[in-house]
């Protein structure tokens, strides 16, 4: 069985997205070969529960349940992607409890938040909110990834900076933050040096970022040399892709010993990596360049006399018969804290004075999670729920019944 | 608070009604289906029950096939069909998760069921059998049938109008025009589009023919709504019945209002008193002469306490029926 699985997550690594705390293997296996036979019914039903749980949910931790339904998408849809809907979900988790202060420093939220910000266009402003929110002022996690979001920019004086505040809030693990911030230190100093070194022996080499290969280990001072950066280039950390691992294996060669092992129970395994929503490029201006004109050919080119260009080029569909079917409006520009930011001012508003419209209808209940129910569908829970618990009761009577017989 | 054009029938269903359907020939049986697990004929010109049935699990609908027989599905996942002269059940077959609606296409002679695992099944109802599975990209709650064409409306605010004569592809993918939940559809008797209405006080009319002069005409507008210490109070419209005969069409919301509208002349033909909870089904007659109404709290506010559900069987006259030529 073993081999069998590994065959096909060797195959299709590359439609796998890293996750930070790493992936159940036996789930990876389950999500890879479920996925060749499409969307299963399986999954369908496992999402189905997860979110009549969402809204039948009447403990005291609704967070719990919202937790557990994101890992369980990570897990599940390993390449990410739209039918997994985990960026609304996030969206939808983050906004769900922002007014709740006791989630604002539980690492679960923070860190819901923080995967939540991943996934937008632009998480600074996401970190800037959140600290003007009090969300996970006291959570390490927080400045780690707003400092690791610097750093991807570039910007290390900033991400340095964004340590410095999270010792004045006295941030929670200390050792993890302060751990970070050296291995950030050695980051910086490492760069600096290694540009000098650069400036000293290269002044035509280009510019491009590539990898040195079957190069001699350089000695740095009197230390021996270790061989791990083999990439040359200052552009390297200034690059954005898919991968951008290379965080973390700098981690623990700041003091220069060895690789470092990451303990699994931790909940903060690396450096986050920023993740750019699929699809969902920004448009941008092209360059300046013009092409250049075609030349003129030198000869005329021959075209018979009686030949007639078509007037049109012949299209299937009337495309004005088509634009009709798609009578989705051109949506606002419209970025994730922008409706987050609707979402707390029209909570103001509420509180503050009378509302204009009011819906007859549990809305909430209808809408959390990542798809929407019917009251049929929520009443039919309860149903199923109420059915559950009679015929346990009924089990449990006739247990104690045939248990008196028995006496 | 009933008038003499109106009564309430005796020995309704114990909990909410799901839905109402008169015979297709006759306004004498009226076929009731109810969250008490059964569905019950009823004689409305005696006002008396003539017969019910029991499933395992609350029934969301039910349909004639013809006359004499009845198909319905809920939360038990099963289609039955019950012959109402022997008084006999037969188990034609199920789906995955619970079934919403059904539905009977006389022009292809095929019964039609719609559930929330994401699928319509067509059934033969001769024999009877299934007679195909036709995923949809979300759950289903609702669908009409106009000739041989199948409207289903879904979760995530979707419309798919499927050809009955050939289910190989989707004729039509759409997006509601509306922008909350889609509760009820209706086909117009004339075949020509459809009645789409939302959980948040708005109904549209749209038309299935593509062209860009007809989508022209297509239009929405509000209703069921109240306005109460200067809040208005926004409510489910959760069904739709066409009158025949006129093109007309009925609403009822969960403000417990029916209002009658005129949608060639974009005009409300008349509102009905208001009835003590909302309206979950509504029904014209063959002839378009009698409006059932099902009273009934759909736990739209949760499982709260509610007035007794009811079946109203309303005379109807052309003066609130018919659209007035000017």
């Amino acid at each position: 069985m073993a081999e069998g699985g590994d065959v096909e997550w060797e195959l299709s690594k590359e439609n796998i997205q890293p996750l930070k705390r790493g992936r159940d293997i036996s789930a990876l296996h389950q999500a890879l070969s479920q996925q060749q036979d499409g969307l299963s019914s399986a999954i369908n039903q496992q999402r189905q529960a997860f979110e009549s749980e969402l809204r039948m949910y009447d403990g005291d931790d609704p967070l719990d349940v919202w937790d557990r339904y994101i890992k369980w998408t990570e897990q599940t849809f390993p390449q990410g992607g739209k039918e997994s809907n985990l960026a609304t979900l996030l969206e939808r988790a983050v906004t769900r409890f922002t007014e709740e202060k006791k989630y604002h420093n539980d690492p679960r939220y923070v860190d819901l938040w923080i995967k939540f910000a991943e996934t937008c266009p632009e998480p600074l402003d996401i970190y800037r909110y959140m600290q003007a929110q009090e969300i996970g002022v006291t959570q390490a996690s927080l400045y780690i990834a707003w400092s690791e979001e610097y750093e991807n920019q570039g910007n290390c004086r900033k991400a340095d900076l964004v340590y410095q505040e999270g010792f004045k809030r006295g941030a929670e693990p200390h050792d993890k933050l302060l751990q970070f911030h050296k291995a950030l230190q050695a980051r910086v100093s490492r760069q600096v040096m290694m540009h000098v070194e650069e400036e000293e022996d290269s002044d035509d080499e280009p510019k491009e970022p590539e990898r040195v290969c079957l190069a001699d280990l350089r000695h740095k001072g009197k230390k021996k040399a270790i061989a791990p950066v083999n990439r040359t280039g200052p552009a390297i950390r200034s690059i954005s892709g898919g991968l951008q691992s290379r965080g973390a294996p700098v981690l623990g060669n700041a003091s220069n010993s060895r690789l470092v092992i990451f303990d699994e129970n931790k909940s903060w395994m690396a450096p986050p990596t920023s993740r750019a929503k699929e699809n969902e490029q920004r448009p941008e201006k092209w360059c300046d360049v013009k092409a250049p004109p075609p030349p003129k050919p030198t000869f005329q080119p021959f075209v018979e006399e009686s030949d007639q260009p078509p007037t049109m080029t012949p299209c299937k569909i009337n495309p004005a018969v088509n634009t009709v079917l798609s009578a989705r409006k051109p949506c606002r520009e419209e970025t994730p804290l922008k409706r987050l930011q609707e979402h707390h001012q029209q909570q103001k508003e509420a509180e503050s004075g009378k509302p204009q419209e009011q819906s007859m209808y549990c809305k909430e209940l209808l809408l959390s999670g990542a798809t929407e129910f019917c009251f049929e569908e929520l009443r039919a829970e309860r149903y199923f729920k109420k059915m559950a618990q009679e015929s346990q009761e009924a089990r449990g009577q006739k247990d104690q019944a045939s248990g008196s017989a028995a006496n | 608070m009933t008038g003499s054009n109106e009564y309430k029938l005796n020995q309704g269903p114990e909990d909410s009604i799901s839905a109402v359907k008169f015979s297709p020939s006759t306004a004498q049986f009226l076929l009731v289906s109810s969250w008490d697990c059964t569905v019950r004929l009823y004689d409305v010109g005696g006002n008396t029950m003539r017969m019910k049935y029991q499933h395992t699990a609350p029934v969301l609908d039910c349909a004639f096939y013809d006359p004499t027989h009845s198909w319905s599905g809920g939360l038990d996942a099963q289609l039955k069909t019950h012959d109402l002269n022997t008084d006999q059940d037969t188990i034609v077959g199920t789906h995955d998760a619970p079934i919403r609606c059904v539905e009977y296409c006389p022009e292809v002679n095929v019964m039609v069921t719609g559930s929330w695992d994401r699928s319509v099944r067509l059934w033969d109802p001769r024999t009877p059998c299934n007679a195909g599975t036709f995923t949809q990209p979300e759950k289903v709650y609702t669908l009409s049938v106009a000739g041989d064409r199948l409207i289903v409306g879904t979760a995530g605010r979707r419309v798919l109008v499927w050809d009955l004569r050939n289910m190989g592809y989707v004729q039509q993918r759409r997006e509601s025009s509306l922008k909350y939940q889609t509760r009820c559809i209706r086909a117009f008797p004339n075949k020509q589009g459809y009645v789409l209405s939302s959980i948040e006080g708005r109904v549209a009319v749209e038309y299935l023919d593509p062209s860009q002069e007809v989508q022209k005409k297509k239009y929405a507008f509000k209703c069921h709504r109240l306005k109460e210490d200067g809040i208005e109070h926004v409510y489910p419209v959760n069904a739709i019945s066409f009158h025949s005969v006129h093109n007309t069409f009925a609403t009822g919301g969960s403000d417990g209002f029916v209002n009658i509208w005129d949608p060639f002349n974009k005009k409300r033909l008349c509102q009905f008193h208001r009835y003590p909870t909302s309206i979950a089904s509504l029904a014209f007659n063959n002839d378009g002469t009698m409006l059932a109404i099902a009273a009934s709290y759909m736990h739209e506010k949760g499982d709260i306490n509610h007035p007794e559900d009811a079946i109203f069987i309303r005379q109807v006259t052309d003066a609130e029926t018919k659209p007035k030529s000017t």
